[in-house]
């Protein structure tokens, strides 16, 4: 006699979190692909979604070979016999999980899970692949347009396994920063904060785009980038939706705080580029990015903060990133680098928005997981505002200044052995070209000037 | 024969190919250009750098006529694409040896 499920498992859930992740993944593929692809110069939208696709496609590979487990799995450790010290919930064992029982037993977190999860690893996998994945993407932003292309392809998974997968650990596995009460509700500070940190180092290492392609770097799709945008913004309803691992009040709590944050934080930037900006223009990219902001800021906090803290983080982070998009990049060091994209903005100064905002606007009303007995009335994240204790603050503080520091350094430094190894920057010359150069294709090829050599393999029969 | 080049306005060529029409002119050929006289370009801004374009775009037109037609296709295409405000454009003629049509091979007035 046969069953379809093991009784661990709960179908309802299993369905959310696999949809949830499917969602993230759309973000990244074709999301991001083509929203970066459309805003970059022609000369560049291959490149782009080229580093778009392999970086997914790596972390892919590189999450079930070892990165997994260094973020979820067994702690590592490293320092000594305190049970709690920082080098002893640092990092997961380096273990590979592609075995039928890492696919099909049930998700349970060795350390820090409230509840065990009611679906099976597989899931949780994929739900965690999909954003480890997309957050190289982010970066990406900052160094398109000169990253030496095999630098990439060696960068990226160098990156997830000894900076993602530290920060994931601290934050989510269990580790440090989570045993401190610190929270990051979908990736705030694991995913963006550290997108925007490496982006910004990148930049910087790696030097500027050739003054010719920064003097013409208008989008070459506008309408591509509506799609990708578009999908990015309903896409973060798995984002956030899917935190809570349960498919219960939380999971859609923070499905519309998302949207709420977000919609706040595309009018403010709307408005501010209308009355204050040079030109007093509405225009499409400025919302664009006011919407990004918004989708960042409430990442650390979707599911903790209620509808007017969605919509006052939303209005708050904007016209913070908004005055820094503008005036902080008349400054040093900000001035210096060719941070392309501008994520350092967008997702570095967002994601530490919205990971203090919510030391500010966490609501212990918002119950992520009902708590019965003594846990009564659960876990809710207890902000200032609320019950007048800077704890929360001052522990997303810390958690702020590691991931920014750690993450700065480590990216240095692995930025350094890639050039070591293969170079970080094209050549000129490669440069010149763009992607004729690198991949040879072109974004929009003309068939009136393009002939095939030879006929391949086909032969037409009346020939 | 002459070939009569005229630099005018997008948005005036569906009056320029009308007028010409009726003065019997039967081909033309036209092609989207960019570029600009005393006529200043504008400012694009994309996520808040301003781009300044200096050119302008602009519709080419290329008719060969007979010595005979040229002060009046001039005539008719200056007066149809003309709005009185600079960018209006410019016409020039040039000398042209020969002329041939593809089809039949005819040459000089009987390719017109």
């Amino acid at each position: 006699m046969y069953i379809p499920y093991p009784h661990w498992l709960n179908t309802g859930d299993n369905t959310w979190q696999i949809v949830s992740a499917t969602l993230v993944g759309l973000m990244s593929l074709p999301g991001i692909a083509v929203l970066y692809g459309g805003l970059v110069q022609r000369k560049w939208a291959v490149n782009t979604m080229m580093m778009a696709f392999t970086g997914f496609g790596l972390v892919l590979i590189v999450w079930v070979l070892w990165a997994f487990n260094m973020s979820f799995g067994t702690p590592a450790h490293f320092g000594g016999s305190n049970a709690h010290s920082f080098f002893n919930n640092a990092i997961g064992h380096f273990k590979i999980a592609t075995s039928p029982q890492a696919e099909q037993g049930q998700e349970i977190l060795p350390e820090g899970t409230l509840i065990p999860f009611h679906y099976n690893q597989a899931t949780f996998m994929y739900f965690q692949v999909v954003f480890a994945a997309i957050t190289p993407l982010l970066f990406l932003g900052s160094v398109l347009g000169r990253m030496k292309f095999k630098a990439w392809l060696l960068f990226v998974p160098l990156w997830i396994t000894c900076v993602y997968s530290v920060n994931a650990f601290l934050l989510w596995g269990g580790g440090f920063f989570a045993q401190k009460g610190a929270v990051d509700y979908s990736g705030g500070y694991v995913i963006h904060l550290a997108a925007g940190v490496t982006g910004f180092v990148a930049a910087w290492v790696i030097g500027p785009r050739l003054e010719r392609d920064r003097k013409h770097g208008v989008p070459n799709n506008l309408l591509l980038v509506a799609v990708g945008a578009g999908i990015l913004w309903l896409g973060w309803n798995g984002f956030n939706g899917g935190d809570p691992f349960y498919a219960g009040v939380d999971a859609t709590s923070a499905v519309l705080n998302t949207n709420l944050c977000t919609a706040a934080a595309m009018m403010t930037w709307v408005f501010m580029d209308m009355f204050l900006a040079k030109e007093k223009k509405a225009t499409f990219l400025g919302a664009i990015n006011g919407m990004i902001v918004g989708l960042v800021a409430i990442t650390p906090g979707a599911g903790w903060v209620n509808g007017y803290g969605a919509m006052l983080e939303g209005l708050i982070a904007s016209a913070i990133v908004w005055t820094a998009w503008y005036y902080l990049v008349k400054v040093k060091p900000f001035s210096k680098v060719d941070d392309a994209l501008g994520v350092v903005y967008t997702h570095g100064i967002a994601g530490l928005c919205g990971g203090l905002l919510v030391g500010f606007f966490g609501d212990p009303g918002m119950i992520e997981y009902i708590g019965k007995g003594s846990d009564a009335p659960g876990f809710a994240v207890q902000g200032l505002f609320y019950t007048g204790s800077w704890h929360q603050v001052w522990e997303q503080f810390l958690a702020a200044a590691w991931v920014i520091v750690f993450t700065a350094i480590a990216s240095f430094i692995l930025l350094q052995i890639v050039k070591l190894l293969v170079g970080l920057r094209e050549s000129d010359e490669k440069l010149e070209q763009g992607d004729l150069g690198i991949h040879g294709e072109e974004v929009y090829p003309e068939e009136t000037f393009a002939e095939r050599v030879g006929s391949g393999s086909f032969e037409p029969a009346n020939a | 024969m002459k070939l009569v080049v005229a630099v005018v306005k997008p948005f005036k060529l569906d009056d320029v190919k009308e007028s010409l029409k009726t003065l019997g002119i039967h081909g033309m050929t036209v092609s989207e250009v960019q570029g600009f006289g005393r006529q200043r370009g504008h400012t694009e801004v994309y996520r808040g750098a301003e781009y300044e374009v200096e050119f302008v775009p602009k519709v080419r037109l290329e008719i060969v006529v007979d010595d005979a037609q040229v002060e009046e296709v001039t005539n008719a295409v200056v007066d149809s694409a003309g709005t009185g405000k600079i960018g209006d454009g410019k016409v020039w003629i040039l000398p042209v040896d020969e002329v041939v049509r593809v089809r039949t091979g005819e040459r000089g007035s009987d390719a017109l």
